[in-house]
């Protein structure tokens, strides 16, 4: 994906990352029909497309901050297909109800389904990896609080009143208690997969 | 190899600071060992999801915030009376059919039923909640030191009174990169934000202001909890409210606000 030329869908993308309230806007008045329409069909209401909707974005913007993500594809497939699933989800969690399954609302491509994915399981990491994140003890949550946010490590240990070396090092068996963690999980190994 | 040295090694990774030797032991190591590459590998996801997770927090809520405002505004425009005629029906439904005997309810009644739904809509919504602008009396920028940059002063002076924050917001951050320390700037600086719902840049101006100890100490407090209440976060909002000492200009607006969300 990475050779090809950004799609002009791109400055939604750059919308979430900037905050941008126009353009957010534009991708509900255009985009947020279709889904709203999807939900109701099956099951849902207003509210509920609302939320779907906005849990999406947040999840598009998440993986935009955190990674590169650059649509090379229209975000109008690609947006549909992430809410439709995330509301098909909510809806075996929840119940057993009947789904219909409207493909014809948008024109899906390869391409859209391959951006579709890749937020999924980017998605589904995050969740493990904040999972993990709580299953940490209380000293390795404030040290890696700490550490990431106060960016200078000499600052971080002269307010820890440590040694700088000292510092890194107990920054580093936490991060490796982490990665230990996530490595165990059984939803790891089952993303890993996908990969 | 420990696992400590290991680790330790990973972080200077991801943090660039391997020494040319490190480097080499680290590619070695990743090379003989696929374990030690995937471990690697996941210890450089979390490094980067914590990175932007930590230092994200408030840029997240932020657009949260403006998402949940936008959904907000587009999903009321859609027609409000069909829903809640669909609403009303469904619950006029549900209860007559709990009722051993069925009622079937005369045409007009679901009219009656809708208007009286409007009506106590309009009602509740109406008396929804204190709201910022019941609250927020906006004070008259008069800037008096002067200075050398008396132009930008006056245009940020013009701009503030007439209500255009937007502009004011602009000559204002001028006077401030001028004058760093001047709270009188940061102050009205925080007002034309928060009149521009740029909530979480307002509430770091105003938490400065807070921590100080100017003037504009107190009024800080206010402004902010202010800020809290236009984002219809009360709890945040009556905390500040609560730390407002009687001494305080805004004390008894305060109080009487404190009562409202409580």
């Amino acid at each position: 994906m990475g050779n090809n030329k950004p799609h002009p869908d791109q400055k939604y993308i750059e919308a979430l990352l900037k905050n941008d309230t126009i353009l957010l806007s534009e991708i509900y008045e255009k985009f947020a029909p279709k889904v709203v329409g999807y939900i109701k069909k099956n099951s849902g209401d207003d509210s509920r497309a609302q939320d779907i909707i906005q849990e999406t974005l947040i999840t598009i913007y998440k993986q935009a901050k955190e990674k590169e993500l650059k649509l090379t594809c229209p975000f109008d497939a690609y947006f549909f297909l992430l809410c439709k699933r995330k509301w098909l989800n909510e809806l075996k969690k929840s119940s057993q109800k009947e789904v219909t399954i409207n493909e014809e609302v948008v024109s899906i491509n390869d391409e859209s389904v391959r951006f579709a994915e890749e937020t999924e399981i980017f998605n589904a990491k995050h969740e493990l990896f904040t999972e993990m994140f709580d299953q940490l003890g209380k000293a390795c949550k404030e040290l890696l609080k700490v550490t990431f946010t106060i960016k200078s490590m000499e600052e971080v240990a002269q307010k820890l009143g440590q040694s700088y070396a000292y510092v890194r090092k107990k920054k580093s068996l936490c991060i490796g208690q982490l990665t230990q963690l996530v490595q165990n999980a059984p939803k790891f190994n089952r993303l890993k997969n996908l990969l | 190899m420990t696992p400590e040295e290991k680790y330790e090694l990973f972080e200077k990774f991801c943090s660039n600071e391997l020494s040319i030797n490190e480097k080499a032991r680290l590619n070695k190591l990743i090379e003989d060992d696929d374990v030690v590459r995937q471990e690697l590998n996941v210890y450089k996801e979390l490094y980067a999801h914590l990175d932007t997770n930590f230092n994200s927090k408030k840029e997240e809520e932020a657009l949260k915030t403006n998402l949940k405002k936008i959904g907000d505004n587009y999903f009321a425009k859609m027609p409000k009376g069909k829903v809640i005629k669909e609403k009303i029906e469904k619950k006029i439904h549900k209860e007559t059919t709990k009722k051993s005997k069925v009622i079937k309810l005369p045409a007009w009644s679901y009219a009656v039923a809708a208007s009286v739904a409007i009506i106590f809509g309009v009602y509740f919504f109406s008396q929804s909640g204190p709201k910022y602008n019941d609250f927020a009396s906006i004070p008259e920028l008069s800037i008096t030191e002067r200075g050398d940059a008396k132009e930008i002063v006056k245009n940020a002076e013009n701009a503030f009174n007439s209500k255009n924050y937007v502009v004011a917001e602009k000559y204002l951050s001028e006077l401030i990169s001028r004058d760093e320390n001047n709270t009188e700037y940061q102050f009205y600086y925080g007002i034309s934000l928060v009149e521009q719902d740029k909530y979480v840049e307002a509430s770091q101006v105003f938490k400065s202001l807070q921590n100080g100890n100017s003037v504009y100490k107190h009024k800080a407090v206010w402004f902010e909890a202010l800020n809290q209440l236009k984002q219809k976060k009360y709890d945040q909002c009556a905390e500040l409210l609560k730390i407002l000492p009687a001494e305080a200009e805004d004390y008894n607006q305060a109080q009487k606000l404190l009562k409202k969300i409580q």
